[in-house]
């Protein structure tokens, strides 16, 4: 369903709307142990209408897509907005304007692959992870890709469609050890359908293979001294810690909320060698994990410095928080689902490359850990924040040393930004993350490695 | 509704017909209306209606699933044929099957219509009592909902069951502020049948933000010290879900599940009982069918300790050998103690107050450690200070066998009815 198709409901706008039709589409496969135990497919398509009244927001979706349906949600969601607005009379002006236009597609061009296809695809990784792996008590190999596709159109003239795929391979890892079973997994792939990233499965045994290496030194591994440490954060880490630490602080919604973000901006936050940016679609002339090019209020994107050379420069925004804030809207507002509202959402969080090299960084630590791979992170208003890590080696007069175990690191990262001490020049994206926040949503997010003093949980 | 009903037996026709030796439809239809305050006003009115239809076929041993959002007949003729592709690529898996035959059954709770009128005057009421009470409180979100959820199951074995369940549920997000002192986020969920009290007497929602108004100004613990740790029951939650998940399918299938061995072993204190209970009449939330297409059950898990139920689905039970839950997990019910709260409190020299825990996934061998967030420093029997930058750690495997005390007080939010559970021996580390 194109544009075209769209405008001819225009005329049944009244005053400020939206009208998104959108399909997501899932592949899913699984094998665990040699047993192909998932196989589907999933679709879910809709449309939904969003309308402003004087600060009262209504919105209805259906999951039908004819035209009395899309003629339904356009009603129902005036009605709802007419509903809330005589209540609550707030009585605000007209929403900031940007209108967006245009259309993106990152689907596979050529022909794509089939089921079975997929299947031989995992199975071949999965031979090789048997074969290659002898001490594995469990082994899981999973794909999952998905496909949002949006179209968009506004009372202000934004018109918008746009395709953005994503197919992940997972591959989870167990071997036995004194102290019970051990786990580690990755998660490999990225923006494109099955098609453009299930190539060649030889191109992923490397790094399957330094995976198992990093899981056997785990099943040795130690748990880390609890407490205050120098440590390296590399990629996987930064990222969570740029999005979930930093990132949730700055958008307007939670400033609203009473983040703590809301009382420093123009102050310096972290050291000058922390610059922090959500990209909208394009970082280092690449186009990132989660290109978003107008977002689902028909607002063009675009970057947001959140922290520049230390000193906490920008919010993230929507429509309603750029009216409150007296700023642009940013396009950050992002829906999951046809039947979800718009909510303000990170695209591509990251941490701007410095100058400094890895082994440096490593070699300047006298007694510290270096973590590598992060498992879940939350934070909350005050920036405190939890990362589980499930890879890293401590680190010992500037030399890696055994590996840990399963731990928990934590901090303000208000207070830990302030302790980076070097940057690494490398760019790393991690396009897995899904975050969530009332809908879940695939993110991008990643940087460079930065070298930090974090609180270490242990016993 | 009512057109949509017939959408599971016509897959399962369907895919009869085109020669399949067993199929399964599972269909969900919910309506719901949503209202929302974010900050310090009303934001948003959503309604919604959205449908689920899951079609899983299987073939000479070969499973596959396809889930659509649409019922109409060109929709439905499409993803039968799309099935049968994927049935085709499959591989066989002797373990796979579907539901035997049960006695065709309807069940229904809850309302079926939303009062819109009454969700935002008790709505307006609640954030008035907010502005009035806990001044320095931030709503950040709460969302009154009713959903009405329609839900069938039919297989090939001539298995029809569906229910018909309407239910308010409440969650609130919120922050306390004076000044630049900003407290840790905490949060609350509810689920209710009706709207007769006032939402702030559901749960434990009032004494969060009553705790949250008092957390603005927060000290690090200046040690580290292995002590009595008492969890409440929002944050017994998340350690029970832990619990639960390695009795799950996944980790039971793969063996890498640590209580694969013991079932009928005691594996926690003796006082410890607790039950999956999706039929109790005394929590309003709950489920009739389970996730693999049986009439649900009660499940007791843990009996005075000792592990009585695994959490495996039909399929679980075909891989692994054992039986079957009746349940499909969730709605947790754990059986009080004799001590009153106070007297816990009272009884711990040096300790925390677990409120809210913010921690990594749990490790395979059962080793958790977080961050203790909205929780207190116990001291000499009494409450001494809200905490921040404090960790906990410890393993779910001896926690739950270094039970201490378990209150006698409860509190039911809908979805669980759970007690205050004080345990020894875990980790606490400040700065």
């Amino acid at each position: 369903m194109k544009i075209n198709n769209l405008k001819g409901y225009k005329d049944l706008f009244r005053g400020y709307t939206e009208l998104r039709v959108q399909e997501n589409r899932s592949t899913s496969v699984s094998i665990v142990d040699g047993t192909l135990m998932g196989n589907s497919r999933n679709s879910e398509s809709g449309v939904s209408a969003r309308c402003w009244k004087m600060g009262s927001w209504g919105f209805a979706s259906s999951s039908e897509l004819n035209s009395d349906a899309i003629k339904h949600v356009i009603s129902a969601a005036s009605f709802n907005a007419d509903f809330l607005n005589k209540k609550a009379d707030k009585n605000l002006g007209d929403l900031p304007g940007g209108h967006g236009f245009g259309e993106w597609d990152h689907s596979f061009k050529g022909t794509p692959l089939t089921q079975k296809q997929i299947i031989d695809f995992l199975r071949d990784i999965d031979g090789y992870m048997e074969k290659s792996f002898p001490l594995l008590v469990s082994r899981t190999v999973a794909m999952n890709s998905l496909d949002m596709e949006k179209q968009v159109l506004t009372s202000g003239g934004s018109g918008a469609w746009s395709l953005t795929p994503r197919t992940l391979v997972y591959a989870v890892l167990t071997v036995d050890s004194p102290a019970g079973p051990v786990e580690l997994y990755d998660s490999l792939g990225g923006r494109g359908q099955p098609s453009a990233v299930l190539i060649d499965p030889s191109e992923f045994y490397g790094k399957l293979g330094r995976l198992y290496e990093h899981l056997l030194k785990k099943a040795e591994g130690i748990h880390p001294r609890a407490g205050i440490a120098d440590c390296i954060l590399d990629a996987d880490l930064a990222g969570i810690l740029s999005h979930e630490a930093i990132g949730h602080t700055t958008e307007a919604d939670c400033v609203r909320g009473g983040s703590v973000a809301g009382d420093c901006l123009g102050r310096s936050v972290a050291t000058p060698l922390v610059t922090l940016i959500d990209y909208a679609n394009t970082a280092h002339g690449e186009t990132c994990p989660v290109p978003v090019y107008v977002d689902d209020e028909g607002i063009p994107a675009k970057d947001v410095t959140i922290i520049e050379n230390g000193v906490l420069k920008g919010f993230m925004h929507n429509r309603e928080s750029a009216l409150e804030f007296n700023a642009d809207p940013t396009g950050n507002a992002r829906a999951y689902k046809f039947s979800d509202e718009p909510l303000i959402r990170m695209r591509n969080t990251a941490i701007v490359p410095g100058s400094s090299s890895l082994e440096e960084m490593i070699s300047s630590i006298e007694d510290g850990y270096y973590l590598m791979k992060s498992s879940n992170g939350q934070a909350d208003a005050t920036s405190e924040f939890m990362f589980g890590v499930v890879q890293g080696y401590e680190i010992k007069n500037g030399k890696l040393g055994r590996a840990l175990k399963d731990m928990t690191i934590s901090g303000v990262a208000f207070d830990v930004l302030k302790t980076v001490s070097a940057v690494s020049g490398d760019m790393k994206w991690e396009c897995g993350g899904m975050c969530g926040k009332k809908q879940p949503i695939p993110v991008g997010m990643g940087g460079p490695a930065i070298k930090c003093r974090v609180n270490i949980g242990g016993k | 509704m009512a057109d949509r009903t017939t959408a599971p037996a016509s897959c399962v026709n369907h895919l009869l017909k085109n020669g399949v030796e067993k199929a399964e439809s599972r269909l969900l239809v919910s309506r719901k209306t949503e209202i929302n305050y974010e900050g310090s006003d009303f934001s948003l009115m959503r309604t919604t209606d959205d449908i689920s239809l899951r079609i899983t076929g299987i073939n000479e041993n070969r499973r596959a699933s396809t889930v659509i959002n649409k019922t109409d007949d060109y929709s439905l003729a499409q993803a039968v044929t799309e099935l049968m592709d994927l049935i085709e690529s499959g591989e066989a898996d002797p373990a796979v099957d579907i539901s035997g035959y049960q006695e065709e059954e309807f069940f229904s709770r809850g309302p079926e219509e939303p009062d819109v009128e009454l969700m935002y005057s008790r709505l307006d009421e609640f954030v008035g009592r907010v502005r009035l009470e806990y001044p320095s409180l931030l709503l950040e979100q709460v969302i009154l909902d009713h959903t009405l959820k329609y839900r069938s199951y039919e297989n090939s074995n001539g298995v029809k069951l569906s229910s018909k369940i309407g239910e308010y549920t409440l969650v609130a997000m919120f922050t306390a502020k004076e000044g630049e002192n900003t407290s840790s986020f905490n949060y609350s969920a509810v689920c209710t049948e009706n709207l007769n009290v006032n939402l702030w007497e559901m749960g434990s929602i009032d004494e969060l933000m009553q705790q949250s108004v008092g957390q603005t100004v927060t000290t690090p613990i200046p040690e580290t010290f292995s002590g009595d740790v008492i969890v409440t029951p929002d944050c017994l939650y998340g350690f029970i879900s832990t619990l639960a998940h390695y009795l799950t399918d996944h980790p039971m299938m793969t063996g890498t599940s640590i209580y694969k061995d013991s079932l009928n072993k005691k594996i926690a204190d003796t006082r410890l009982t607790l039950r999956s209970m999706p039929l109790s009449e005394q929590l309003s939330g709950g489920y009739f069918i389970t996730e693999d297409g049986f009439k649900a059950g009660n499940t007791t898990i843990l009996e005075e300790g000792i592990l009585r139920s695994f959490l495996l689905t039909l399929y679980g039970s075909r891989k692994t050998g054992h039986e079957r839950a009746v349940s499909s997990g969730s709605f947790y019910v754990v059986d009080p103690g004799d001590e009153t709260l106070e007297d816990m409190v009272k009884s711990v020299k040096k300790g925390l107050l677990l409120c809210r825990f913010s921690g990594g996934n749990p490790a395979s061998n059962g080793d958790f450690s977080g961050v203790a967030k909205n929780s207190y420093y116990i001291e000499d029997g009494k409450i001494s200070f809200p905490v921040s930058e404090t960790m906990v750690a410890g393993n779910i495997k001896e926690m739950l066998n270094s039970i201490v005390s378990i209150s006698r007080e409860t509190v039911n939010n809908g979805y669980s009815i759970l007690p205050w559970i004080m345990f020894n021996g875990i980790t606490v580390s400040g700065k």
